[in-house]
């Protein structure tokens, strides 16, 4: 049973950043709720008492993104389903749609924010992996004797392992800044017991970009979630293809290497199975989505013979 | 908990006051506001029997803590059709085409169809499926939800007249006649109350403490730390049992609270009733139970074998339930035969999960009627096994049917109905009891899992000259309807085929899993998955086609089954016939197809939803759609 003494809402970031630097043991910053109030259930922590609770959606330098040079600052209460119904995140971020579709439901989607998904720090969270191929950073905020101080951490750093980031107890984050793409194709791949089951399984991200008549892969970003402790980039895989003719038999080859990375305590047979098969439609599906026609099933078993 | 105050408009009335402890939006709407219609399908996020709109937007109304809705402006079912107005065309449709089963899922469905149809007037069919994928329902397999959103946005949208949402004219006869059922009315407006949204003045809540053990003894319980606390009333363990402790379908083998022992992991050990549920769970920490743990039995073919652990005294054999049904000469029938085809066959556990978790409300009257009101799927058999266990007469005991909110055989066990009563007598005050998502898992019965060996011989006509089947099934660490479901899985064991010759044994044994019960088909479906897939095996080493091998067994008029009845109709042979050519059957022998079938994912076969449709883009092939379990 969740429970707690008291709750707080502040609605700017100084107040936010003093109720989080007062914070008593077992007090807890709360955002969309949605993986906290769950998770204070039986099966999982059990009974879960907060002495205090300090909610930070209405924070109001929280709301909203901005776009600037080529990036975007996408702030902390910043939810799933913005990214799915807001035109100028769809533009920009081209895999984010394709994440947030597999995203739990569209009620859940209107609470979870990226920033609690990141904290949250599942090996297979999905926002984490298209993030990365977004080149994602996490901005922190803090009190420093009164000061507002601020320090911006790659995505790959924040993440240190499952439930674990570089996270201080009396940090916030206060945005995630990551490239806006427009003209990249996106795509994302996930397996999971149910759409609606907190954890996937497997999940992969892709962001592609063709040159102007589609023949040649000007730039591929590919990451996976789920094969090991941490998210991570396949760069080897984005090299092989970056510069070089679109054909089904380089993506064919392209998706057997990964699988070797597979290293979850768990079932590696089936991820390592899944991997190739999702490496590959992953980047089939995010060249679809930037405009090239996607092959049949028969095409992809010849690339594979 | 909290005093806070909270200010926030509810189905466009102001409202103003303290939490009261309330810690979730769910549970300030169904305990501070009474609105009842918004129901606790999981409290995890994952069914949506809680949805509510929150400014606007559709949630999840147990995710969300009370106070994030501050300010807010809150509908809930109650609030679509209010007081004197009109049910909606969502609300309408949904009566109109049957949606509503239990109803324990719709008012979430109500409410997610409404908001799909808000955010998007003109949605199709796989946005539709989309919008609503945070919804479920175990009753209707969606079709008929689907159907009546589909109806409901062309009325709205003026494509259909508002008629097509009133009910349809029948003549004399309702057969083959479109007929809405009368009770749709009060579930698609949310005001139906299950035993769970019952409150009486002056009412306790019930928590119970489980075992953390498969097998152990118990050695002592002491409850005085949990009783000091202030707000309990009651607490209770199987010595406040006056009578004959023990229910069960047929053999009346299992406690009201475990009784020197426990079986099974999540058994009922003691409860607590308190002034709230918060106190309750409390209270349950403090109870000190210790044990000595046994070993425990998990197999129900080891729990057979000599020296296996035995879970209950009066059997040491573990068995439950031996069902042999014997029909012709077996031996004589295998030495016939030109083909001797043998098998294992194994399913598993399942959970019913109805959606209305198991809920309860107990009183004793001004009478000193001891007075039940839950969801019970078998309440007169309840009644007179309670009379014997708190030792009143029958005429002093008396069960009422709340609506059952999904039930599928998983409701027909007194698994708290006795705890409840009895706490009522205890205090004399009304006692209620709503088991959470977590707790209706791994406290109510599953199907039977099993094991099933088939031996069967045939001529190389496909003729059947002899069957063996022996079927070992977990009955799990109580009775409850073992014996039952034994003996349909014998009877149904065959199938609709004659067989001269056949020997079928199944047996129900105990374990120390979770208990096996009632659940749909009654221990027919693993013997038919059996039969069938044994059949479809043979037809393939035979060469023959499935249908055909099935059309050379079947039953006619004037067959004896082998439990010996003569069957004056027999529709098997019409049944094949529709069935192969409503799925466009391709003929033959199963090997003798090349890779792909056409007979498959015909127009008519239904195609799993798919997810972007909000965004699809041209081009996206049906091949390439993504698949939702
Ligand atoms: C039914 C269901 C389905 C789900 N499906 C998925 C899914 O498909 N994929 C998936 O990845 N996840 C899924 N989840 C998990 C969850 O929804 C996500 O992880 C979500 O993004 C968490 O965000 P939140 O705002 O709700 O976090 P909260 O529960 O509010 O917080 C999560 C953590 O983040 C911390 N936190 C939040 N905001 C900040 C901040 N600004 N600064 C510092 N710390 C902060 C909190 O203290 C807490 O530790 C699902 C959950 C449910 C209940
Ligand atoms: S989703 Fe809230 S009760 Fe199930
Ligand atoms: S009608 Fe949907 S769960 Fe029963």
């Amino acid at each position: 049973m969740f429970t707690y003494d008291s709750y707080h809402m502040p609605l700017t970031l100084r107040d936010a950043l003093e109720a989080v630097a007062k914070l008593p043991s077992g007090g807890r910053v709360i955002a969309g709720g949605t993986d906290i109030v769950p998770w204070a259930r039986e099966g999982r922590a059990g009974d879960v008492h907060f002495p205090v609770l300090v909610d930070v959606s209405r924070v109001d330098e929280f709301q909203g993104y901005d776009l600037q040079g080529g990036r975007v600052r996408l702030n902390a209460n910043v939810v799933y389903q913005d990214f799915l119904d807001d035109a100028v995140l769809r533009a920009n971020l081209p895999c984010m749609p394709h994440c947030a579709i597999w995203f739990a439901d569209d009620q859940i989607r209107q609470q979870a924010t990226l920033a609690g998904n990141l904290v949250n720090a599942s090996p297979a969270a999905d926002g984490t992996p298209p993030m990365l191929t977004l080149n994602a950073e996490v901005e922190l905020v803090r009190l420093d004797s009164g000061e507002i101080a601020r320090r911006t951490v790659p995505l790959t750093d924040f993440v240190l392992g499952p439930g674990k980031t570089v996270l201080a107890e009396d940090e916030l984050i206060s945005a995630v800044i990551c490239d806006a793409l427009p003209g990249y194709g996106g795509s994302f791949q996930k397996v999971g017991q149910r759409r609606s089951l907190v954890i996937s399984r497997v999940c992969a991200a892709a962001l592609v970009k063709t040159s102007a008549d589609g023949r040649v892969f000007e730039d591929v970003r590919l990451a996976l979630g789920g094969v090991g402790p941490v998210p991570a980039r396949l760069t080897d895989i984005e090299d092989m293809l970056r510069g070089q003719p679109v054909s089904a038999g380089l993506i064919a080859e392209a998706s057997v290497k990964p699988a070797e990375r597979v290293a979850s305590r768990s079932r590696v047979e089936y991820r390592r199975h899944v991997v190739q098969g999702f490496v590959q439609a992953a980047i089939e599906d995010a060249l679809a989505a930037a405009g090239a026609p996607r092959p049949g099933q028969k095409d992809r078993e010849k690339a594979h013979a | 908990m909290p005093d806070q105050k909270i200010t926030l408009t509810v189905n466009g009335r102001k409202v103003s006051r303290p939490l009261n402890g309330a810690p979730r939006l769910l549970d300030f709407l169904r305990d501070e506001l009474n609105l009842t219609g918004t129901k606790e399908g999981c409290g995890a996020g994952e069914c949506g029997t809680c949805s509510v709109f929150v400014d606007g937007k559709l949630v999840k109304s147990c995710l969300m803590p009370t106070l994030k809705a501050d300010g807010a402006e809150i509908q809930t079912i109650e609030g679509l059709s209010p007081v004197g107005s009109d049910l909606t065309p969502v609300q309408k449709a949904f009566h109109k085409t049957g949606a509503s089963q239990c109803g324990y899922c719709i008012p979430g469905m109500v409410m997610a169809a409404t908001s799909a149809l808000r955010e998007n007037p003109d949605a199709d069919i796989e946005e539709i499926k989309e919008r609503l994928g945070g919804n479920i329902c175990r009753c209707t397999g969606y079709t008929k939800i689907f159907e009546a959103v589909e109806i409901a946005r062309d009325v709205i949208a003026g494509r259909l007249p508002p008629v097509t949402l009133e009910a349809d004219e029948t003549s004399d006869s309702f057969i083959g006649a479109n007929v809405r059922r009368i009770d749709a009315p009060s579930k698609v407006a949310g005001k139906l109350k299950y035993a769970g949204d019952m409150v009486m003045p002056d009412m306790l809540h019930m928590q119970v403490l489980r075992s953390p053990h498969a097998h152990a003894k118990i050695l002592s319980i002491d409850t005085s730390q949990a009783e000091a606390l202030e707000g309990v009333e009651c607490v209770i363990t199987s010595a406040d049992v006056p009578g004959k402790d023990g229910f069960g379908v047929f053999v009346h083998d299992q406690p009201i609270m475990a009784r020197e022992k426990v079986r099974y992991v999540g058994e009922a050990v003691a409860a607590v009733a308190a002034e709230t549920a918060q106190i309750a769970r409390r209270a349950l920490a403090l109870i000190k139970v210790e044990y000595e743990e046994l070993p425990g039995i998990f197999d129900a073919e080891e729990a057979m074998q000599p020296g296996a652990p035995v879970v209950h005294d009066y059997a040491p054999d573990n068995l439950v339930k031996h069902i042999p049904v014997r029909k012709g000469d077996v031996d004589a029938g295998f030495a016939e035969a030109d083909l001797i085809v043998e098998n294992t066959y194994s399913t598993q556990q399942v959970e019913h999960a109805y959606l209305e978790p198991e809920a309860g409300l107990a009183y004793v009257d001004h009478d000193g009627v001891v007075t039940v009101v839950s969801p019970s799927q078998n309440i007169t058999h309840h009644r007179h096994m309670l009379s014997e266990i708190i030792a009143k007469p029958i005429n002093k005991v008396r069960f009422i049917m709340s609506a059952v909110g999904g039930g599928f055989g998983g409701k027909e066990d007194m698994i708290y109905q006795g705890m409840l009563a009895l706490a009522a007598m205890k205090t004399e005050r009304p006692v209620r009891l709503v088991f959470t998502r977590e707790e209706s898992i791994i406290a109510s019965a599953k199907r039977h899992p099993a094991r099933i060996t088939y031996k069967m011989g045939l001529k190389n006509d496909g003729r059947i000259t002899a069957a063996s089947l022996h079927m070992i099934s977990d009955g799990g660490a109580y009775g409850m309807s073992t014996e039952g479901v034994m003996r349909k899985a014998a009877i149904l064991s065959l199938g609709p085929y004659d067989i001269a010759n056949s020997q079928v044994d199944t047996y129900g044994v105990y374990t120390n899993n979770t208990p096996s019960g009632a659940f749909r088909t009654f221990g027919g479906m693993q013997v038919q998955f059996a039969t069938e897939s044994h059949l479809d095996i043979c037809a393939e080493k035979l060469g023959l086609d499935p249908f055909e091998i099935r059309r050379r067994n079947m039953m006619r008029a004037g067959s004896t089954t082998h439990t010996q009845q003569k069957l004056e109709t027999c529709s098997i042979e019409e049944v094949l016939r529709v069935a192969e050519e409503f799925c466009r059957w391709e003929r033959g022998a199963p090997t003798s197809r090349g890779a792909e079938r056409r007979d498959l994912n015909g127009p008519d076969v239904r195609q799993s939803c798919t997810l972007g449709a909000r965004f699809r883009m041209p081009g996206d092939e049906a091949d390439e759609k993504q698949e939702v379990a």
